[in-house]
């Protein structure tokens, strides 16, 4: 199934969605990315004071403003490469619950996120009955995991992408899938 | 998809400017020629996109054309591709919505789509798909109209034989096409049985046709034969749901469905709070470790939507012990419970 369309979806649509969102675009893949939380959250000076931008803020805002604010801090920590990798891919973050965009699979990168897309599918209204499944793989929300995540959700869709008939394939892939990386993983359909 | 279409546009640009300006004029001659293209074109992309424009003229933008066109149209679920054939079923599905009376004139075509054993599977999901919707469209079209006409009573016979195969695909061997199944119960059980003033409807379902608007006397439709299938149908999804062999993803498609139907249908809550008790001490014995916690959560979720319907609230012992179990935290329940205000507002 080569056309199929995936969504990856972390907190803040910067780092987890984002290594994923660009890694399976380089590979031919159909892919979008999203945050499901209320604003975008970024590391601050400290852990008390985070930097806060609305889903509007371009990722070359963000970038500009972080630059003027302490280009040494956000040098190190890696923020700056980040957002400037980010704006490569798209000009800014996207909110899940507020696309229209319609997916054969969405995978999230943490519990919450995969609660919070199951519960935005619940509250809309069904009208076409097209079904979409939602998996969660747990990624870390740092770096590294978010490059080993992304190699991982990279795997699941090479697998998926072989299969001519997903939906009947899904179950058995997952159970592999599971077995080989050694990590459980929740699953579930929805429908648009 | 974007590229696909836009060369197809391009193509269909370069088309137009190549006509003389009479015959630019017509929408009907630009449909023949896009027709003419797509059997002529290769690739599913190509011919997809043409097709689309065709719907877009014909179902949108001049109506008076979609009679004269819809045999063309239906050609083309002949092509080999199944992605072409999909289409189609999406083409007739708009159709039928856009002119009630096309109806009689399509069912055999769907009916022939979903009774090829051939058929790539696909193509079978997205008639039980088109089904769902249709079945409804032509539910109250018949119970609406003044006259009956034969052709009425010939699609009645049609939808209803594509129901029973449906309806016997809930055996089928293959994962997708029992959930595609699940959901088509799903409207049936709620459209053959009474709206009441405490039902949930969704906002886009407000026009659905139910059985409370079925009179009784009708010609065709048999209001009783109607209203026992609508239970008949719920008690087997019921025990679909209790089977140990069933599937994670049938499962959590299921108890979604017992959800819907209850909101939708209070007068069968009080059986959908007995099957998730019973789910909930009696999970399948084939689930993987991570499919019960999918299963877990996604049963806590459905048990937290029952709690702020205000039918609900007789059950609201069985229901918060039911959560307290699945690990709802005491607020996560109050939270969730309907508040008075708020029931006396929604029972209108």
């Amino acid at each position: 199934m080569n056309n199929l369309k995936i969504a990856v979806v972390c907190s803040s649509n910067q780092n987890r969605s984002m290594e994923a969102h660009g890694l399976l675009s380089k590979k031919g893949f159909n892919v979008k990315s999203f945050g499901t939380g209320t604003h975008v959250k970024l590391p601050g000076p400290a852990p008390d004071k985070p930097n806060v931008y609305d889903f509007q803020t371009t990722y070359e805002q963000m970038y500009k403003d972080l630059e003027d604010k302490d280009i040494n801090l956000y040098t190190q920590n890696g923020i700056l490469h980040m957002l400037d990798r980010n704006r490569r891919i798209k000009p800014r973050p996207e909110r899940f619950q507020s696309s229209k965009d319609k997916f054969d699979i969405v995978i999230t990168c943490e519990e919450r996120v995969y609660d919070q897309v199951v519960e935005d599918f619940e509250s809309r209204e069904q009208e076409t009955g097209q079904s979409v499944h939602v998996l969660n793989i747990d990624i870390q929300d740092n770096h590294e995991e978010a490059t080993l995540g992304a190699f991982q959700i990279l795997n699941f869709c090479s697998l998926i992408r072989e299969c001519t008939d997903l939906e009947n394939d899904i179950d058995e892939l997952l159970q592999d899938f599971e077995l080989k990386e050694n990590r459980d993983i929740l699953h579930t359909v929805c429908f648009y | 998809m974007a590229v696909n279409r836009s060369i197809a546009a391009q193509f269909f640009m370069e088309e137009e400017d190549g006509m003389a300006p009479e015959k630019l004029e017509s929408l009907s001659d630009k449909v023949v020629d896009l027709l003419n293209q797509a059997h002529l074109m290769t690739k599913d992309v190509q011919k997809i996109g043409n097709l689309k424009q065709v719907q877009e003229l014909i179902v949108n933008r001049d109506t008076t054309l979609l009679d004269s066109f819809l045999d063309e149209m239906l050609q083309f679920q002949h092509d080999k591709s199944a992605d072409v054939k999909k289409f189609v079923v999406g083409f007739i599905e708009e159709a039928c919505k856009k002119d009630t009376e096309l109806l009689s004139n399509v069912v055999v075509h769907l009916n022939m789509m979903l009774s090829d054993v051939t058929q790539n599977v696909a193509v079978v999901k997205k008639v039980i798909l088109c089904n769902t919707q249709l079945y409804k469209v032509a539910l109250k079209w018949i119970c609406k109209s003044k006259t009956i006409r034969e052709k009425m009573e010939t699609t009645w016979d049609v939808m209803t034989e594509m129901k029973n195969k449906i309806k016997a695909m809930l055996d089928s061997e293959n994962d997708g096409i029992r959930t595609h199944v699940i959901k088509f119960l799903d409207m049936l059980i709620v459209v053959l049985s009474s709206k009441t003033v405490d039902s949930d409807v969704p906002k886009k379902s407000e026009g659905d046709v139910s059985l409370d608007q079925i009179p009784q006397n009708h010609p065709i439709l048999k209001y009783e034969e109607l209203k026992s299938e609508g239970q008949s149908t719920f008690e087997n999804l019921i025990k679909f749901m209790a089977s140990p062999s069933i599937t994670s993803v049938n499962l959590m498609a299921t108890m979604g469905t017992m959800t819907t139907i209850g909101k939708q249908r209070p007068i069968f809550l009080s059986k959908v709070v007995q099957a998730f008790e019973s789910l909930h001490v009696n999970l399948p014995p084939t689930l993987a470790k991570s499919q019960v916690n999918s299963v877990r959560k996604n049963l806590k979720m459905q048990l937290l939507s029952l709690l702020r319907h205000p039918s609900s609230v007789e059950f609201h012992p069985q229901i918060t012990t039911l959560l307290t179990d699945l690990g709802a935290t005491p607020q996560e329940i109050s939270k969730n419970i309907a508040r008075p205000a708020e029931t006396s507002k929604r029972a209108r």
